[in-house]
């Protein structure tokens, strides 16, 4: 296989040298791994958002919000996850079953699988393959299908109209998406989301790291932009308002999920947060700087810090950045209304298109121009004389 | 290369013969459809472990988020919901089908076993340093070195794709 | 040679990409629809896509093949746009997509 599940077999190695874990084979391994992000990560991540976005909304609404469940309603999303298990498992008698089946398990598997390239700290990688960029792509296409299928075997009009809109959005967004992605790869000149992030610190003091430039998102003006056509672009593909033509509430009941219930309309719900969680990592990976903090390296911090908590530290910037997004996802909700279709597409071919692939061009003159400098690099040496050497 | 990785192998092997069985044997074009999704994806971790990682990455994200949505989507345009027509083998065309079909095995079957005769055998050492190399930068260098003439070819391919396709399915005026 | 083997071998590979080939080929000529005629066409550009990839890795331990089938995707994605584009305007046309209707060289 790859050569990037050898990073994780040597820690593994290391930390099970001499016990009778070392005799674990690796895929158990990884099978274990794969069961504890779908578990500890994905699924309580997709069950706490769906609290904190009633929340915020109610307070947005001057609103309590749940309330009953626990202290401050906190266990109101374990109170629904057992509602929806409980609940009839209905087909509707026209439908296709074995779609209907498998439409909201597609959905699942494509936003969790995102999970496993995350950078959640320096070394908390579940597989730091290099392909990650692409492979968080790949895999979160297949919800596409998901929902299409969803809405064909449902045998209803609103549900089929809500996933054709699904499948024409997503589609037309994947390219602004990616184009909004080649930037960040033009500047680090690599698709492994480890090498991506270790490239943003900034340290001036440091010579190893004179290479290294802060956040992607200040490295050039183009950047700037692109990283927010990447987060528009990543609130359209997940069917977030003000993107969320699928299941307009208003228009078509409620889209390509109306005929889903119990447990199958939970996995398109728990699908639906797990992927805007993955998309705002993303966003937070390649522009936000991922795990690192502005200003400073722990590992060169003036006393020694245990290196657990360095990388407690690192998961709590990561996690910290990746929900601002995220509650500025949930805040749009509640703010903007809902485009047309025509606008839809008019934005994204006529706008986010063009101007993404000027984006592009406008990096690789910068990295030309600035030998592949930042921003702060540059003005940097402007105003210490030009005494920089390049 | 582990006994678990070659079983993971194998059953993308199989799951790519069986989708690609129910692919052209299924009367209902839907299911088609979804099993070449399948299929895809079976191909997809067949390049995986053919050391080709970049290609397994650009597979799912072209076929099955691309190709395949497309396809559902023509088909679900084409196909509308209260005149469901997806029966759609030609039964006059099942057994000339099949003999053709079948006709071409001894040729691959030859072509194959004398392809087999004139390799010459790759060092299995350097076969897997070549699978595990990583493959990306290597692409890019080529597609822009030595490969830029067959790159700059499909990229004007593809933007008369882009125009063909859009002023075909223009609505008619 | 056990299973798992053969699985991991050339003759594995060529064996799947004969069987897709074959399958696309009785689909092409079985189908009368023409998005079912795309299916499988589809599957026997994947085939050859196979071919190229597993003799890259166990014949020739070189890029070439991996690129030609990169190329391969980025046509078969062309291809499968402007087709299904004809297909909607042939379906405008006729409120059909069944092949054996598209008999007339004008509209």
């Amino acid at each position: 296989m790859p050569a990037n599940s050898a990073l994780f077999a040597q820690t593994l190695t290391q930390w099970t040298q001499g016990t009778w874990l070392a005799t674990v084979p690796l895929w158990a391994w990884a099978l274990v791994s794969a069961l504890i992000i779908i578990y500890m990560l994905a699924l309580p991540f997709g069950g706490i958002a769906t609290y904190i976005e009633r929340k915020i909304a109610a307070d947005m609404q001057d609103r309590i919000g749940p309330n009953r469940v626990g202290p401050f309603g906190i266990f109101q999303f374990a109170a629904d996850a057992i509602k929806m298990i409980s609940k009839e498992d209905y087909v509707p008698p026209g439908g296709d079953r074995f779609l209907f089946n498998i439409a909201p398990v597609l959905v699942v598997v494509g936003s969790c699988a995102g999970f496993v390239a995350l950078p959640l700290g320096q070394y908390l990688v579940a597989g730091d393959i290099n392909i990650g960029i692409l492979y968080i792509m790949a895999v979160t296409t297949l919800i596409a299908p998901g929902i299409l299928l969803g809405s064909w075997a449902s045998e209803n009009k609103w549900s089929l109209l809500g996933g054709l809109r699904s499948a024409a959005q997503i589609v037309s967004y994947e390219i602004p998406v990616a184009l909004s992605m080649l930037p960040v790869i033009l500047i680090s000149g690599s698709l492994q989301v480890g090498e991506i992030v270790k490239q943003q610190g900034w340290n001036p003091a440091d010579p190893i790291h004179a290479n290294a430039h802060f956040w992607n998102v200040f490295h050039n003006p183009f950047t700037v932009i692109a990283f927010f056509i990447l987060f528009v672009g990543g609130l359209a593909e997940t069917n977030r308002i003000p993107f969320d033509l699928p299941e307009a509430e208003s228009e078509l009941v409620s889209g390509f999920n109306t005929e889903f219930s119990g447990m199958r309309f939970g996995l398109y719900a728990l699908g639906e947060f797990v992927d805007v969680f993955v998309m705002c990592a993303l966003v937070t990976t390649l522009y936000l700087g991922g795990w690192q903090l502005p200003f400073l390296e722990l590992d060169k911090f003036w006393i020694t810090l245990p290196s657990g908590l360095i990388a407690l530290i690192h998961v709590g910037f990561f996690m910290g950045k990746t929900l601002l997004l995220v509650f500025v996802v949930m805040w749009l909700r509640w703010t903007l209304p809902r485009l047309r279709v025509d606008q839809l597409m008019g934005l994204c071919w006529k706008g986010l298109v063009p101007i993404s692939l000027f984006n592009i061009v406008g990096t690789a003159v910068w990295m030309w121009a600035f030998k592949g400098q930042s921003m702060i690099q540059v003005l940097g040496s402007l105003f210490s004389g030009g005494s920089a050497s390049h | 290369m582990s006994n678990g990785m070659k079983l993971i192998l194998l059953i993308a092997e199989l799951v790519t013969v069986g989708s690609a069985l129910i692919v052209a044997i299924n009367p209902n074009i839907l299911y088609s459809a979804v099993f070449l999704l399948f299929a895809f994806l079976g191909v997809a971790v067949m390049y995986l472990f053919a050391g080709a990682d970049f290609l397994a990455g650009v597979q799912i994200v072209v076929y099955v988020g691309g190709v395949t949505i497309l396809i559902l989507f023509a088909i679900m345009l084409t196909q509308w919901l209260y005149r469901l027509k997806l029966k759609d083998i030609g039964s006059k065309f099942v057994i000339p089908g099949v003999v053709l079909a079948l006709g071409l095995v001894p040729f691959l079957h030859r072509g194959l076993t004398e392809l087999g005769k004139m390799i010459q055998a790759t060092p299995p050492e350097k076969m897997a340093e070549f699978a595990a190399s990583p493959k990306t930068q290597a692409i890019g260098k080529a597609l822009l070195g030595t490969h830029v003439l067959p790159f700059e070819a499909i990229t004007i391919l593809l933007l008369g794709a882009l125009v063909g396709a859009v002023w075909l399915a223009r609505p008619r005026t | 040679m056990n299973v798992l083997d053969f699985a991991n071998s050339i003759e594995g590979y060529l064996l799947v990409s004969s069987v897709l080939l074959i399958l696309g080929i009785f689909a092409v000529l079985t189908r009368k629809n023409a998005i079912g005629i795309l299916l499988g066409v589809e599957l026997i550009l994947n085939a050859a896509g196979i071919n190229f990839v597993a003799f890259s890795k166990y014949h020739s331990a070189a890029l070439e093949g991996q690129l030609v089938t990169l190329f391969l995707i980025l046509i078969a994605a062309a291809e499968a746009a402007v087709a299904l584009a004809i297909i909607l305007r042939f379906y405008r046309l006729k409120q059909t997509i069944d092949a054996d209707e598209a008999s007339l060289l004008r509209h």
